[in-house]
This record gives C-alpha cells, structure tokens and sequence, in this order.
C-alpha cells in the first residue's frame, strides 16, 4: 500500500515536472515568436529595400553610394563642416584618389570648403569649361515639391533626371554624373545602370522621407517673433514669401490658385561676392533649367530649410537669417521675379524687408523646422515601440535617426535664441533616446519617456489643439 | 483702409490672371528630361521613355532631302523626322566605348536605332535618336 502510494506520488510529480516544463517551454516559445521582427508590409519592404540601395549601392562604379552625398546624418545633405570629419578615403573625395577622376570630375578646394558639387546638366563636351558648381539638396518631403502641371521638377533646376524627367529616373542620371569609374562614363564599364527593380524601390524610399503633406498656414505659434515673422511671410504685400513658397512649401499660390511646383529666376547668380567665385577657382554662370538654360531654378520647400543650409543651388549663402535677407537685396529685386513682384505690386515695390523682419520671417522658419524635428523624432520613436526585442539593430536606426532630429530642433531653435524652455525638453528628449540607445531591456520606456518629451517642446511651441 | 483694400483685392486680382497665364503656359508643356546624361544611356534603358515614348528597331529607310528615317518598330514601321534641334548620339556601349555625338550621316540603313519623340502628341518629330554601334 505503501509502495503504491510512493509510486503514486513519483508519477504524480513527475507529471507536474512535464507540465510545468510543458507551460514554460509555452510559454518561452510565445515570447520568442512575439519577440521576431515582423514581417514587413510589401510597400514597407520596398521601402527598405530602397534605403538599403540608396546608402550601400554602389553600382559597380567608383564606390559612391546615393548617401555618400545624401548623409542620413546631415538630412540627406551635406554641409562642410561635415565633410570636415571625413576620412580622406572616404568616396566623396575619388577625384582626390583615382587618377582617372583627377581632372574634371569634381573640384576638391570647392568641394571642402562650400559643400559644392561638380554637375554637367549641359553637356559633357567641354568638361574643364562648361560645368556647374551647386551644393546638395536634401531629399526631403520630395512628395509634396516634385511634380508640377509641366512635368516633374527634379534637382536644383528642376531637369535634374534623364529619360521622362522623373523622380524614378533621377537615380539613373545620377549615377552617370556621380559614379562613374572614368570620365568615358560606359554603362556596363565604368557602372552598371540600376533596374526597373531598383529604381521602383529608390523612388519609393526617396517618396518615403520626410513630410508627405503641406503644412496650413497659419500656425498657432507661441513665440511673438515667430508669429510675427509668419504673418509677414504670409503677406502678399509685404514678405510675399507665400507667393512662392505656398505654406512654407515648394509650391506657388497665385491669386489663391495653387500652380504646382515652379521655377524662377532670381538672381542668386547676380550675387556679389559669391564665395567660390572669391577663391579664383573657375565657378562659370550657372543657367539652371535646360540646354542652353532660361537661368530659371525650382523652389525649394522651406519647411526644411533652417536646418539644411547653406542656402540656394550654389551654397551661396550661410545662414537662414541671409537667405530670407537676399530677398530685399539689389540681386532679387532687379532679377525678372523681383521685377515681377513689384510690377504687380501697388506700389511698385518687390520685397523690403528691415532686419527685425528679416529676423522674424527666419524666426519662423526655424520655429516650423523644429516642429518638423519634433513630428520627425517622434514618427521615428513610436516604430521603436513596434519592432521586436530581436530586430535590435533597426531598433537601433530608429533610435539614431530620432536623435538626429532632436539635435537638429536644438541646434534651430537655439541657433537664434528662440523658445529655451522648449530647446530645454529637446536635449531632455535627446538624452532619453542616448539612453534608449544603451539600454538592453528598457529601450521602448526610455523612448516613451523622449517622445514625452518632445511633446511637451511641442506644447511650448505652439497652441495644441482641444 | 478701403484704399488698401481695393489695393489688396487688385493685388490678389493680378496674382490670379497671373496664375491663369502660368497654367495656360505649363498645359502646353511636356515633362523635361535632362539630355546630358540621356546620351550615355544605352538603347531601350531610358526608364519611363522606352518603348513607350520611343521608337525601337532597325532603321529600314533614311531620306537625306526630307531628313527622315523610317524604323521598324515593334508596333509596326514609324518615319520620324530629324529637324536641327535633334540631337543625335553614337551609342557605343556594346563596343565598350563612350557614347558620342554623331550627325544626320549616321542614320544608315540597316543600323539600330531608338528615336524619342518630341511630344506624345508629336510623334513624327525626333527630339533624339540614339544609334547603335557595333563595329570599330
């Protein structure tokens, strides 16, 4: 009876040894299976796929990505002093290190010290004499600034792609102009050209960044200056920066008709004192848009601007403060849009503007870049929350490009001493993501705790809604 | 303040009739395609363009007096005409050469050939035509 009962119990035991390990091998298994990176969606994975091309293809060519020059880091631009903290191998600089590329591909002194680019939109015939010099556009809210009733507007002048002129195509055009092994520029020699495949996946990934919609001005702004600078951006008769820039856009609104994205002259090219012309290096006339060029350039959206500076298709000008000032200048007011503006104007005036409203008009220029750095950092922190404990690595990106953006709505914000309490939570939030970054098991609180933070910048920034 | 009123709706009143020039202007206008790099694009690879904005196939006909090449494409035989402004280029790829500028002279019968339209609406006009190379 005794022995029966022993046994009983072994067997009863041992039954609930085999269920309990039963319920923890359950139960391991659902956190392991929760804890997978999820399977993307397939416009999300061709996203992915995109941004992989975009920053590690190489295409065969000289070993220049599409990010060698759109650095992640910098906003998908590049200024000099980043290119400062460059290894001098890095693929930026192969006219510096392949012999083939020496002579007419780019110019190293102008590519150091004003970010400047070597580009032959018209022809390549006459390379050591027919070139331009033009800095990096980011590729930001490409969405909202790209097509236009006339076609698509790419690069700086607007006919920055080959074949059909299109987003799609611009990875091809760039790929002769920027990869290339030699300056003979044969495709299957000097590069492989990208597929169908691979061009579908770099436009969407290009479509993907940034804004994918226009701001509605007016904004509910708390700061006085920055709500004065936009209502003079605003006014038709005195900034008329809404002309041009519809919402701080790339899009012109005439007359309350919306036409699309647009080129213009405006003189930049009439500038004096253009600083790569003052080096002595050969910086030739630039005529923008076609062969031979209208000296027409499109408009950029300023949303993005304050903090992707230097200003204008040739890096001229260094601060958000110059750029909004070059419009009261002689250069814009005697270019055909300068002329156009005052001819329409009752009082004949193109744009003058003092230096308290230059300042406010940059004010709110910075003031709707932070907003953008915050709506940026927090689109970025809340995919943290929907990656797996596994899929550390894109964790990890995420958390990185969110701290980019809070640096940059730092640095914007006070740039111009504007909102400190506001630039105080942002380097809250900032150092909430550095220790997101090095947390192994509290990554999503800590990033809860940024975004937080950002949002109280935000609420300190403007009026929230009810 | 009715003077700047009125000033304001002339004002806005301008921008508008200007707004109606600017769409006037671009509805007439085709999507811009750089040519720069367009010439170092082998025959058939422009994306957006090939096959649906050009003409493919091999040149079965050249009319030195009326400047027009007739290609035999896919979709049947196309005569385009090739003005001043057409630019021509020497697509040199399959011999691993540049692609260069050629002239009217390289049209030759029997040689392969992509011409793009100036206009989807314009389609007898060449705006550039890419031939095949294949013989040093």
């Amino acid at each position: 009876m005794a022995q029966r009962s022993g046994a009983a119990r072994t067997r009863s035991r041992l039954t609930l040894r085999l269920m309990a390990a039963l319920l923890m091998a359950t139960t391991g298994l659902a956190a392991f299976v929760a804890c997978q990176p999820k399977p993307l969606d397939p416009r999300e994975a061709l996203i992915a796929r995109g941004r992989d091309l975009f920053f590690n293809e190489t295409f065969d060519g000289n070993g220049r990505t599409c990010g060698t020059c759109h650095r992640q880091e910098e906003n998908l631009a590049l200024t000099p002093a980043f290119i400062a903290t460059l290894p001098n191998d890095d693929p930026l600089f192969v006219a510096e290190f392949i012999p083939e590329l020496r002579e007419n591909f780019e110019n190293p002194r102008l590519m150091r010290e004003f970010g400047l680019i070597q580009e032959n939109q018209d022809g390549f015939d006459s390379l050591a004499t027919r070139f331009n010099m033009r800095g990096i556009p980011h590729t930001l809210a490409l969405g909202t600034s790209v097509q236009s009733p006339a076609g698509p507007r790419t690069g700086w002048s607007g006919d920055g792609a080959p074949a059909d002129g299109s987003l799609r195509a611009f990875a091809v055009g760039a790929v002769i102009q920027h990869f290339t092994r030699t300056l003979e520029r044969v495709a299957g020699v000097d590069f492989r050209l990208p597929t169908d495949e691979e061009l579908d996946a770099l436009e969407a990934f290009q479509l993907s960044l940034g804004r994918q919609q226009d701001l509605t001005l007016p904004l509910p702004l708390k700061g006085t200056v920055a709500a004065r600078g936009q209502a003079i951006f605003m006014d038709d008769g005195l900034g008329k920066c809404n002309i041009c820039h519809s919402n701080a856009g790339a899009t012109t609104s005439l007359g309350g008709q919306n036409i699309g994205n647009s080129n213009f002259n405006t003189g930049v090219e009439d500038l004096p004192d253009h600083p790569a012309r003052l080096t002595g290096e050969r910086v030739p006339r630039d005529d923008g848009f076609r062969t031979p060029g209208d000296s027409t350039f499109n408009t950029p959206p300023l949303v993005e601007a304050a903090d992707t500076g230097p200003f204008f298709h040739n890096n001229s000008v260094e601060t958000i403060e110059g750029a909004v000032a070059f419009y009261s200048g002689r250069a814009f007011n005697n270019s055909p849009s300068g002329r156009f503006l005052a001819g329409i104007d009752p009082k004949r005036v193109g744009i003058q503007l003092d230096a308290t409203q230059v300042v406010a008009v940059a004010a709110f220029l910075r003031v709707i870049n932070a907003l953008e750095n915050v709506r940026q950092s927090i689109a970025e922190l809340q995919k943290v929350d929907s990656i797996g404990f596994f899929d550390r690595d894109r964790g990890l990106e995420l958390l990185q490009r969110a701290a980019h953006e809070t640096d940059d709505g730092i640095a914007v914000l006070s740039g111009a001493g504007l909102h400190p309490e506001a630039v105080a939570e942002l380097v809250r939030a900032r150092e909430l993501t550095r220790r997101a970054v090095g947390s192994l098991i509290n990554r999503r609180g800590y990033a809860g705790d940024a975004k937080a933070a950002h949002a109280r910048a935000r609420g300190l920034l403007i009026q929230e809604g009810p | 303040m009715i003077t700047t009123t009125r000033e304001q709706h002339r004002f806005r009143g301008r921008l508008a009739a200007c707004a109606i020039v600017a769409a006037l202007l671009w509805g007439t206008s085709f999507a811009h395609g750089q040519k720069s790099t367009e010439r170092y694009i082998p025959i058939g690879m422009s994306p957006g363009l090939s096959g649906k904005y050009t003409s493919i196939g091999l040149i079965t006909d050249v009319n030195a007096r009326t400047r027009t090449i007739t290609i035999a494409d896919s979709a049947g035989p196309k005569t385009v005409q090739v003005t001043d402004t057409t630019r021509i280029w020497l697509d040199r790829s399959k011999l691993r050469k540049s692609n260069v500028s050629g002239r009217f002279t390289d049209l030759v019968k029997g040689r392969r050939v992509e011409a793009k339209y100036e206009h989807p609406d314009r389609r007898h006009v060449a705006e550039w035509v890419k031939v095949e190379i294949t013989v040093p």
